[in-house]
């Protein structure tokens, strides 16, 4: 039993040691902006935004990009979604956005200047936005489906 | 797991123990702890294979299994949480009957427990009863207390079945799939909810109440048939006159 038990912990760490890498040395680099850049970008949106923060050594992170990768498919036509990559390399954004398919746009914020304007904490953060750029709510830590449905919900209910 | 995802677990554990003690007859020993334990199997299984569906190897990124945020898989983790408890207790369906109504007890706690988690609504409505958001003016459907006070009185109903084999964990599970459906136009989902499962659960469910005692029977039969042929064929298994 305890043999077994061994054999299968080395297996578990052998396998979480071999990531696979994905070769991302052609992709360019994601733009870097100020907060003070992304907040006129934000504000010259006539639609609603949501902001992912997010980073590739963040765990989390990773549980939620396959939803906003599945919510940007469904209501990218109705809302902006915008990934900020924070305290992070550009290697390591840029093969997480490419193991996730994520193909929405992204800006680069190694300084964590933009989550920080909006008085966010931690990571991942998510961040809704109404048209024009008015913060309207803020969920920091991992997003679940029903969290990112509602917010989103919101956000089109009040256009409405 | 966060703290109040915690709590919410904890409600369920808190109902489906006071279930143990209103439906006591006919439980297995430790029947919370096979409920928990199979629960969290269950809750285990089910993550993992949301990881597996939304593509993220679960071998290469192990930690990402203990983020039951990022999605359960309904199906699955049905399935690992009856087939495990089944286990525990050495295939003993009857003992899934005895445990039904606790069980939905307990599926009621963890709907209920969205209260500490602040995560009970559902879709706008335009009804006096409905709630909104803190700094909402938008109100909506507090869809998992609907769903909560529908499995508790699912667990009634349940409980008040007769004896027959299967035909109250089968109605158990029909119940938890329909009520789960019948909420799902009112709940808030990005990919769409799991609504061929819960069309699964009700169609087993409905069947094993209704086959359930043909099939023990035939299970029974088949066994002792077995155990005939193999005292049979033993040596000394088989003898005219009494030993």
């Amino acid at each position: 039993m305890r043999r077994t038990v061994w054999v299968l912990f080395v297996v578990v760490l052998a396998a979480a040691c071999s990531r696979s890498s994905i070769d991302v040395s052609a992709e360019p680099d994601l733009p870097e902006l100020t907060a003070d850049a992304f907040q006129g970008r934000l504000e010259a949106l006539d639609r609603p935004a949501v902001v992912n923060v997010w980073a590739s050594w963040c765990i989390p992170c990773r549980s939620e990009a396959p939803l906003l990768k599945a919510a940007h498919d469904s209501y990218g036509d109705e809302i902006e979604f915008i990934g900020v990559a924070v305290q992070d390399s550009q290697p390591g954004a840029k093969a997480f956005l490419a193991e996730f398919g994520l193909e929405f746009d992204q800006v680069f914020d190694r300084s964590r200047s933009i989550p920080n304007s909006h008085a966010g904490i931690g990571t991942p953060i998510t961040f809704f936005f109404a048209p024009g750029g008015e913060l309207v709510r803020t969920h920091n830590g991992i997003i679940d489906e029903r969290g990112l449905a509602l917010g989103i919900d919101e956000l089109l209910q009040s256009g409405r | 797991m966060e703290l109040t995802l915690l709590w919410a677990a904890l409600t369920a554990v808190v109902l489906a123990w006071l279930g143990t003690r209103i439906w006591p007859e006919g439980l297995p020993d430790h029947p919370v702890d096979r409920l928990v334990g199979a629960g969290a199997v269950g809750l285990l299984i089910g993550r993992i294979a949301a990881m597996a569906v939304q593509g993220t190897n679960p071998w290469t990124n192990p930690g990402d299994v203990l983020v039951v945020r990022g999605g359960v898989h309904t199906g699955a983790a049905t399935i690992g949480a009856i087939a495990t408890f089944l286990w525990s207790v050495r295939g003993r369906t009857d003992y899934l009957d005895a445990i039904a109504p606790a069980a939905l007890l307990g599926l009621a706690g963890w709907h209920g427990g969205c209260l500490w988690r602040g995560a009970c609504l559902g879709s706008a409505a335009d009804v006096s009863w409905a709630w909104s958001e803190p700094g909402s003016l938008i109100a909506r459907h507090p869809v998992e207390i609907y769903a909560a006070l529908a499995l508790a009185a699912a667990a009634w109903a349940v409980s008040a079945l007769g004896k027959r084999p299967l035909l109250r964990s089968g109605a158990a599970l029909a119940l938890a799939g329909a009520i789960r459906l019948a909420t799902e136009p009112i709940r808030l989902s990005i990919t769409g909810g799991a609504w061929g499962w819960y069309l699964g659960a009700i169609t087993i469910g409905v069947l094993s109440a209704l086959l359930g005692p043909k099939v023990t029977a035939s299970l029974h039969r088949t066994q002792l048939e077995s155990d005939l042929t193999a005292n049979e064929t033993s040596p000394g298994g088989r003898s005219d006159t009494p030993r």
